[in-house]
């Protein structure tokens, strides 16, 4: 614990908040492509197969045509056919969310292996010069200027974007039109239909730019994270998402938070592990976490309704 | 252009099996307040949901301001000036006030919503008719009778000028009450036509200029308020059915089987509260509990079967204080239950017959022998129990979904009777079922009480109170308004109780002496 | 028809339209259909390497898809099953290795029965929040699972690792018998297929049974009854999680012969995909589980016979689950359009 305490400087440190919040973009990407489908009362459990369909067609495209804006465009297109499928099979068809979700993530892991066979003749992963990264910023102006430049200079594009996605999304939710009746259809959606809004379109549309967003979540992965496609790249993250998601209520800025406590442990976790302490304790953590919160909610709503019921309470 | 701004004729409504709507008529004029009553499952809340385009009729005609209404919905509805406060508000909790007003209808600035427009609409509204509410609050944080003028501003903002209040009162306060009665009169005097769905006659008699009474999916007739009083209604809403001949026995009483001591219990409705019930019924009488359903019977039975929470006060059984023990423990200190929702409660509609006649005593042999069960003693105690009380289709092993109403309830009583349990507690029991198997059950209660049964008798038909009771239990609202031998009672005098009257000894009922309610 | 009829009829359709598109697949790839299928059914049969490999990826499904249809039975939706597995096989590892005091007889038994002791224990806790407080099972149980693999994880690397490169545990002292070699199946089968067996029984056959089928149909009644709706969904849940530390002690044991890190990944997800395919029907769960063990082991075969990948075999295998969740897809009657009506 001691060494702990004499190096506490190497483990907290400016490297460490731009660790975190490295490893949180993908999250955040992930968590805010399941919190718009969330505020439809829709868990989007299928968000790992979308940003591991959307990293591999980055890459191919970004590859072939050398653009990484075309590959970026193609990685969302795909996540929305992806989310597509599951909104049609859960929308139309009645599937169990969870069920379609999993099967979606077990179809873009067997799908993607199969095309890094067929398309690029390779296992395992593929690499190559010729794949277009996402670029990433370099603000000259902060060349100078102390403990800001480690912070924020180099950041790709999309790095940047996703605290613009924050604030679009919160907008969004809180703010417009179609954010309201969004919300509306996912806490009550008999109350939405009487308002005369049509519940199912709304839902569609949620799925749909969900899957633009995890599309997007992937393409940041491999293009803008890495410059590769390994098999299975997203490695849970899509499902840190979803935890995260599940964290903050579906709030994007709150979700955010989340998604930072993710990418805070795992690098912590990281720096730890060479003191003793099992990265996995680290790991654990913010799940645990997500659990209370979710628990002490349901709790407190419980007890309010309770009290409201009570015959003793003559207010 | 005729002189109603609604007609609807000939109207019929079917669910699946049940007949919603057999026959529905309603007319309403420009500027009256026109109360639609009738008991539960009249067929008046859906009426008025057909009215709002929430389900298509069958058959008939919808006319709004004189023009026919072909595939109407809300938006529909909506367009032509009709809006609806439903019974379970249609308000999103985790919404502010204002959100849940404008949704659907929201006044846009580009992609954002104007709330300061909004905000300045809704206010004109609060202070035309005086309707206090607090925009920025979350439903979740206000009261009921603010939900609900947060429902008619609703309607007002959707430039409703035909207004739907289904059952707005059952949730209020008496103080709340009031003040939507001014709202409603704010409302009238404005031109605002109004429908008030209740069956709270007081209510009804108050703020009505005509009142249209429907049972059991019939229109039963529509009257001038001033051509009608509440006894008047309440024969019109109940109605007489076939005075079924039971050999009534006024047996002698034994010994106090279940005993009620100023119970107080939870409700989600602020008039089936029970605030500080007492009663007792002995071994070989039937006590009966008269009263309009939604007045806290249904949480009396549920609350002394262990079904719900009893806040304060005891229930004795035999002697043993059986209070907030679970019903499995409640049973086997020696009562049964035939519950008044015989869907949910008293029936497993996915399971079949036998398995719905032993489920209660599934664990006793010859059921159950150290965990395995007895499949043999199922049938032969099946078998046993379809004879004897008649049920049919005959077949114990199809499942009790394919019942119909008289014999799915035969079923439970079936159950419930033959476990020759000391206390029967026998809620709604020949609710929604035809006039043989009524006839069956009646004797079946008759019999047991004959046995030295003491049984609680709920009903919400009057007649079968008057007829199966030894003594009867008025209840309004949470709490006993007066008792009497069934000797004396009658459709008046019991019908003044229901509605909370004062019993013959003057008391006052409780309602006067509760402390100031804040709204 | 019958409904078991008609869902039986759904899931042979399903399964024709998913190798309808897997046939394009292989064709667009320049392979024979035909062939290729020919060699997926050879690669799950043919032999006793590849009879043994489909009976041994056989054994965890079938406990792991009967462990999430018999929670959902009682109305619980244990997506907890990977996590379980884990738990059970890391404590089947450790009193495999440590408890050495006990007799081998009582030692096998000891690392069941602490396997579904430990798993049980952690399906009690999502299960006891749900009952109680109304928090959503799916929510905990998928957030549980990530830390059920990291405890795990932590373990094998850690105070239980064996040092070597891969993390992994010492050896136990006690195997289940593999009687097909050089394939992992292993007398665990005997025992998944005993189990799965008793659980049937079990609900159909005793009061317990009875209780679990009335609250997941209707809880209201059950309480009613004086059935507790929450102690049998509880009881449900821990039963579900006893049947994946089964499966995860049979791994072990069987299988490797330690705890190797990750080494149950999918095995729980995979059975309650199983399950829910068949609307979790308890009989013909065991059925769909064989059905994806098969294509799992079939899919090796086949890429070694022709030029066609496993990967698409897995690739099928999603597609067809994807469509057999779309419950009213393929259904062919006026139920719909009924409801239509009735919703305007």
């Amino acid at each position: 614990m001691s060494t702990i305490m004499e190096n506490i400087d190497k483990i907290f440190n400016m490297s460490l908040i731009y660790a975190t919040f490295r490893s949180a973009t993908p999250i955040i990407f992930a968590a805010l492509c399941a919190a718009i489908t969330q505020q439809a009362n829709i868990i989007n459990i299928g968000t790992e197969g979308i940003m591991l369909v959307g990293a591999f067609t980055a890459v191919s495209v970004s590859y072939f045509t050398g653009s990484w804006i075309l590959g970026v465009i193609a990685a969302m297109l795909a996540g929305a056919m992806i989310a597509m499928i599951m909104a049609v099979g859960h929308i139309r068809y009645n599937s169990e969310i969870c069920a379609i979700g999993m099967g979606i993530n077990m179809l873009a892991i067997a799908i993607t292996k199969f095309l890094l066979k067929a398309v690029f003749d390779t296992n395992g992963g593929f690499s190559s010069p010729e794949i277009d990264p996402i670029p990433r910023v370099h603000l000259v102006f902060l060349n100078n200027v102390p403990i800001i430049k480690d912070l924020l200079n180099d950041w790709s594009i999309t790095e940047w974007f996703a605290i613009v996605l924050i604030v679009i999304l919160q907008f969004f939710f809180y703010k417009t039109v179609w954010g309201l009746r969004l919300r509306a259809v996912g806490q009550f959606p008999e109350a939405a239909k009487t308002a005369g809004i049509k519940v199912n379109a709304v839902k569609y549309q949620a799925m749909l730019i969900s899957g633009l967003i995890g599309g997007l979540a992937g393409a940041h992965l491999s293009l803008g994270y890495s410059t590769q496609f390994i098999e299975n790249m997203t490695n849970n993250r899509g499902f840190m998402g979803v935890a995260a998601m599940y964290f903050g209520g579906a709030n994007p800025v709150l979700t955010a938070v989340g998604c930072l406590l993710f990418g805070f442990s795992d690098s912590v976790g990281a720096r730890l592990q060479a003191y003793g302490i099992p990265s996995q304790f680290v790991l654990m953590m913010p799940y645990l976490v997500t659990v209370t919160v979710l628990s002490i909610s349901m709790i407190a709503k419980l007890s309010a309704n309770t009290k409201r019921q009570s015959a003793l309470n003559v207010n | 252009m005729n002189e109603y701004v609604v007609e609807m004729k000939g109207i019929v409504k079917t669910f699946g099996e049940v007949q919603a709507v057999k026959q529905g008529e309603f007319t309403l004029r420009k500027g009256e307040i026109h109360s639609l009553i009738g008991e539960n499952g009249a067929g008046k809340s859906t009426m008025m949901k057909l009215l709002y385009g929430m389900y298509p009729t069958n058959r008939g005609e919808i006319l709004i301001k004189g023009q026919v209404m072909e595939n109407l919905t809300p938006k529909l509805a909506i367009e032509h000036g009709v809006g609806m406060v439903h019974q379970e508000f249609m308000l999103v909790n985790e919404l502010t006030v204002l959100e849940n007003i404008i949704l659907g209808f929201e006044p846009r600035k580009g992609l954002k919503i104007d709330f300061e427009k909004a905000r300045k609409e809704v206010t004109h509204y609060i202070e035309q008719y005086d309707m206090e509410v607090q925009l920025d609050k979350k439903v979740s944080q206000i009261s009921v009778g603010e939900a609900q003028r947060v429902e008619i501003i609703k309607t007002l903002m959707r430039g409703a000028d035909i207004i739907i209040l289904d059952e707005p009162t059952a949730v209020l306060t008496p103080q709340e009450a009031r003040r939507l009665f001014e709202i409603l009169d704010n409302l009238k005097k404005d031109q605002k036509s109004l429908v008030f769905i209740s069956h709270k006659l007081n209510e009804v008699m108050e703020i009505s200029d005509r009142i249209s009474v429907m049972r059991q999916g019939i229109h039963m007739g529509t009257v001038n308020k001033e051509e009608t009083s509440p006894l008047d209604l309440t024969k019109r809403m109940i109605g007489r059915e076939v005075f079924l001949n039971i050999d009534k026995a006024y047996g002698k009483a034994g010994k106090t089987i279940l005993e009620v001591r100023d119970v107080w219990v939870s409700s989600q409705k602020e008039t089936s509260k029970i605030r500080g019930m007492s009663l007792a019924v002995k071994e070989g009488e039937i006590v009966g509990i008269a009263g309009i359903d939604g007045n806290g019977q249904s949480e009396l039975a549920e609350a002394i079967t262990g079904l719900r929470k009893v806040e304060k006060g005891t229930v004795l059984l035999n002697g043993q204080d059986i209070t907030n023990l679970k019903p499995r423990a409640v049973r086997e200190a020696g009562l049964a239950h035939i519950p008044e929702d015989r869907n949910t409660r008293g029936l497993n509609r996915a399971m079949t017959i036998e398995e719905n006649l032993v489920a209660v005593r599934l664990d006793q042999p010859p059921f159950t022998n150290k965990h395995l069960l007895n499949k043999a003693s199922h049938d032969t105690y099946a078998a046993e129990m379809i004879s004897q009380f008649d049920i049919r289709p005959t077949d114990y092993r199809l499942p009790t979904s394919s019942l119909s109403g008289g014999n799915a309830q035969k079923v439970v009583v079936a159950r419930e009777v033959s476990m020759n349990k000391k206390l029967l507690i026998a809620s709604q029991p020949t609710r929604g079922v035809d006039v043989g198997a009524i006839e069956l059950i009646r004797n079946t209660l008759e019999q047991a009480k004959k046995q030295g049964a003491g049984i609680l008798l709920i009903s919400a038909e009057l007649e079968e109170i008057i007829s199966l009771s030894d003594r009867i239990v008025v209840v309004h609202e949470g709490k006993i308004t007066g008792e009497m031998p069934a000797s004396e009672a009658n459709e008046n005098n019991l019908g003044l109780l229901m509605m909370g009257g004062h019993d013959k000894t003057g008391e006052i009922s409780e309602k006067g002496k509760a402390g100031e309610h804040t709204v | 028809m019958s409904q078991s009829m008609k869902g039986l009829r759904k899931i042979v359709i399903t399964m024709l339209v998913a190798l309808g598109i897997g046939a394009l697949f292989i064709m667009a790839i320049g392979e024979n259909p035909l062939d290729a299928y020919i060699a997926l059914f050879k690669g799950a049969f043919n032999g006793k390497l590849r009879l043994g490999t489909t009976l041994a990826g056989f054994t965890p499904l079938l406990l792991t898809s009967a462990a999430f249809a018999v929670a959902a039975q009682a109305g619980a939706f244990n997506v907890g099953v990977e996590g379980e597995v884990f738990l059970g096989g890391i404590t089947a590892a450790y009193i495999g290795i440590n408890w050495t005091f006990l007799p081998k007889p009582l030692l096998y038994l000891a690392c069941f029965l602490g396997a579904m002791v430990i798993a049980a224990a952690w399906a009690f806790i999502p299960a006891a929040l749900k009952a109680f407080y109304g928090v959503s099972e799916v929510c905990t149980t998928i957030l549980m699972n990530t830390v059920a693999v990291y405890i795990t994880s932590y373990l094998v690397s850690g105070p239980m690792s064996a040092g070597t490169a891969n993390p992994q545990t010492l050896p136990v002292n006690v195997t289940l018998f593999q009687f097909m070699k050089p394939s992992s199946a292993n007398l665990g089968i005997l025992i998944a297929i005993g189990v799965v067996l008793l659980v049937i029984f079990m609900l159909h056959k005793t009061n317990w049974g009875y209780k679990i089928r009335t609250v997941g149909t209707n809880p209201a009644h059950a309480d009613y009854v004086g059935i507790s709706s929450r102690k049998v969904f509880i009881g449900s849940m821990m039963l579900s999680g006893m049947l994946g530390g089964i499966a995860g002690c049979i791994e072990v044991l069987g299988v490797h012969g330690y705890f190797l890190n990750n080494f149950a990944t999918g095995l729980g997800s995979n059975g309650m995909l199983a399950a829910l395919i068949v609307k979790s029907n308890m009989i013909f769960t065991p059925f769909m589980a064989f059905f994806l063990a098969v294509l799992k082991a079939g899919a090796m075969g086949m890429q070694q016979t022709t030029g066609v990948p496993k990967a698409l075999v897995d690739t099928i295998t999603a597609v067809f689950i994807i469509i057999a969740t779309m419950e009213t897809a393929f259904q062919f009657n006026s139920r719909r359009k009924k409801k239509k009506e009735e919703q305007a």
